[in-house]
């Protein structure tokens, strides 16, 4: 007998026939069939652009504001469920949550074309209190390079705390490690972040990524 | 940072403060991380990168690991002297209240562990007044805590009414920050991050889940009380470790077998019926269920009708509506109406209120009749079953009322609440109460 690491109820491994006859070993899931069936991933109609969940497929508002055709796929809406999962992982900093997301980002990225993920850095301040990142959390063996570091100074304020106006006007936080110069010329770049809110963050590491050299730049999120 | 943070506190933080001792959060023994803040052995799993343990079990009081220090600075009981009783409450208690409450002051005085046995509706909290106006007058840090949030949610203004000293009402998502007063009242969780800190601890309603199975919420209340300290236990329903206690003579307690307004409680009637869940599978009720939910519908009599699981509420309301009767509803403890459904109920809005075993304690209804479906079922505990009962009959002018548990067979745990019940009834009559 496991426990659900979500919500600490008993899991029972799961019998189909395929593992009967296979003769795979019973796997136990961690994560239990409710806390699944909670997670409910975005479904269509979305914003072509940004992937925000609406009522039809055009060009949602904050993106025609944005003027540019940032791409970005993600895959829960960012509704209670999604909110208090992040509040236990990230703000409450209960890393073992990440395996919940694990098998999900793995099948979002498998599903995306890239040639390098560079997942969002966070900063040395963070590192200290949380102890991780929250992103590279949700990586198992997936390869990704983290050329972008980013400085205390220019993050005064958690991002969450911030209105959409001050966000919208943050600067550019980020700087490409020493790496980059190799691993960035003319290459496909994914990055990976938590949320996208205002897409401000994807914007100003995708600006340096360029810099860098690279020939196309898109985003995954785990919601949006 | 105030250094009076963290006098009997066992709090972490970042940076050593300028007084105070710290410990390690967590400690390794025999190979194994334990959290020092909530005893719990750290899983194999729980471990952030660069192998640091961190513990979960406490970590809605903010993440404890191995490089985390809790700091404590010894209680010092720094209040303000007082020259008068804080006790400000007008009310007035029945002659056995008075005796009970004579009976729990002295006690309190002499320093001893003790257990105030009240039956439901004997009104336990006023009862408590006046050692507890004691014990502030001596400058006594006290808290008044219960498992339950809802319990301390309905006392805490209660208390500030009664009380003329700085306050602290402290439970998992409340919006004030922490001050340091001689009177705290918390969720039993919340003494985790206590040490050695009340003179005096009260538990409401100590027999009430978690704390009656949580082995960590009983190390919070047992490390929260200072060695020199004391405890008052309240409850109507004492389990068999408490009653052993007492049998034992390591608890001293006193009884109050009688309601605030001199009548017994009622009798917990059974009647049995015949396999009531593959009935409630077929979407049908016992048909003695049904006859005495319609007369209560025909005379205008509120009732509660007690299920075992949140799964059974939406069959029993079908059944009930395919048996032509409209106007109740259900209530079950996560649902997020949960509240309103209750107030709708309590300002007769709702005749009838379908509930799971949520609303077996700290709810009074003026004039209501309880029905028990299944109580033959698990989750009803002798504890459960007695503290339901207990719902009814609770006001002077309507001092009776229906206690009836409909159940496949009559089990040890329903007369196990029957004796109870018969018990108290028993040392109420040679107090002079009535039948009502
Ligand atoms: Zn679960
Ligand atoms: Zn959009
Ligand atoms: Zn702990």
């Amino acid at each position: 007998m496991t426990t659900c690491v979500w919500c600490g109820r008993m899991v029972t491994p799961t019998v189909t026939l395929a593992t009967l006859w296979h003769w795979q070993p019973l796997s136990t899931p961690a994560v239990c069939a409710a806390c699944q069936n909670r997670l409910q991933p975005l479904h269509a109609p979305q914003c072509p652009r940004c992937a925000r969940q609406q009522t039809t497929t055009q060009v949602c508002h904050d993106c025609v504001r944005w003027g540019d055709a940032w791409v970005n796929h993600a895959i829960f809406p960012y509704d209670a469920v999604l909110k208090a999962y992040m509040q236990q992982y990230k703000f409450q900093g209960d890393y073992r949550l990440r395996v919940v997301m694990q098998p999900y980002i793995r099948r979002a990225l498998a599903r995306e074309t890239y040639d390098v993920l560079v997942p969002i850095p966070v900063t040395a301040g963070t590192w200290l209190t949380r102890g991780f990142n929250q992103v590279t959390g949700w990586l198992t063996d997936q390869p990704f390079q983290q050329v972008l570091t980013v400085d205390d100074a220019h993050k005064p304020r958690p991002q969450s705390s911030k209105t959409r106006q001050e966000r919208l006007r943050s600067p550019q936080p980020f700087q490409l490690a020493p790496a980059a110069e190799k691993i960035l010329p003319n290459q496909h770049v994914l990055l990976l972040d938590d949320v996208y809110t205002t897409g401000r963050t994807l914007r100003h590491a995708a600006a340096q990524i360029y810099l860098g050299g690279a020939k196309a730049v898109t985003s995954l999120t785990l919601a949006r | 940072m105030d250094k009076s943070q963290l006098f009997g506190r066992r709090l972490p933080l970042d940076q050593a403060p300028p007084e105070g001792h710290g410990i390690p959060a967590l400690r390794q023994v025999n190979g194994r991380w334990q959290c020092q803040r909530c005893q719990q052995w750290i899983g194999v799993n729980d471990y952030l990168p660069h192998r640091i343990p961190y513990c979960r079990h406490c970590l809605n009081l903010g993440r404890l690991t191995s490089h985390t220090k809790l700091y404590t600075i010894p209680e010092p009981n720094q209040f303000a002297t007082l020259t008068h009783s804080p006790l400000t409450w007008q009310g007035q208690l029945s002659p056995q209240q008075r005796i009970a409450a004579q009976a729990v002051l002295r006690l309190t005085q002499a320093g001893r562990n003790q257990l105030l046995w009240a039956v439901t509706g004997a009104g336990k909290t006023e009862i408590g007044f006046p050692a507890l106006a004691w014990a502030l007058q001596r400058g006594w840090r006290v808290a008044w805590t219960s498992p339950r949030v809802d319990v301390c949610l309905e006392l805490a203004p209660r208390l500030a009414r009664a009380f003329a000293v700085p306050q602290a009402v402290l439970y998992g998502d409340q919006p004030r920050p922490y001050t340091y007063c001689p009177l705290t009242i918390c969720t039993t969780h919340q003494l985790l991050r206590f040490e050695a800190a009340f003179d005096w601890v009260i538990v409401d309603e100590v027999d009430a889940f978690p704390l009656a199975t949580s082995p960590l919420l009983q190390l919070a209340v047992r490390r929260a009380q200072k060695p020199t300290g004391s405890h008052l236990y309240l409850t109507a329903t004492p389990g068999q470790d408490l009653q052993r206690q007492i049998r034992r003579h390591q608890l001293a307690v006193t009884y109050l077998p009688l309601r605030h307004h001199g009548y017994l409680l009622p009798p917990l009637r059974v009647k049995l019926v015949a396999n009531w869940q593959s009935q409630l599978d077929q979407q049908r009720l016992p048909g003695n269920l049904l006859r005495q939910v319609r007369q209560y519908q025909q005379t205008g009599q509120r009732y509660l009708l007690f299920v075992p699981h949140v799964k059974d509420l939406a069959r029993v309301q079908q059944a009930l509506r395919r048996a032509g009767i409209e106007g109740g509803v259900t209530v079950h403890a996560a649902d997020p109406q949960r509240q309103a459904k209750v107030q709708a109920f309590r300002e007769r809005r709702v005749s009838g209120l379908v509930t799971t075993t949520i609303l077996e304690r700290g709810v009074t209804f003026p004039a209501v009749c309880v029905l028990i479906l299944g109580g033959d079922d698990l989750v009803f505990s002798t504890a459960a079953l007695v503290q339901i009962a207990g719902r009814v009959g609770r006001q002077r002018d309507h001092p009776g009322g229906d206690v009836i548990c409909y159940a496949t067979s009559q089990t040890r745990t329903i007369q196990r609440a029957q004796a109870m019940i018969n018990a108290l009834n028993r040392r109420g009559r040679r107090l002079g109460g009535r039948c009502p």
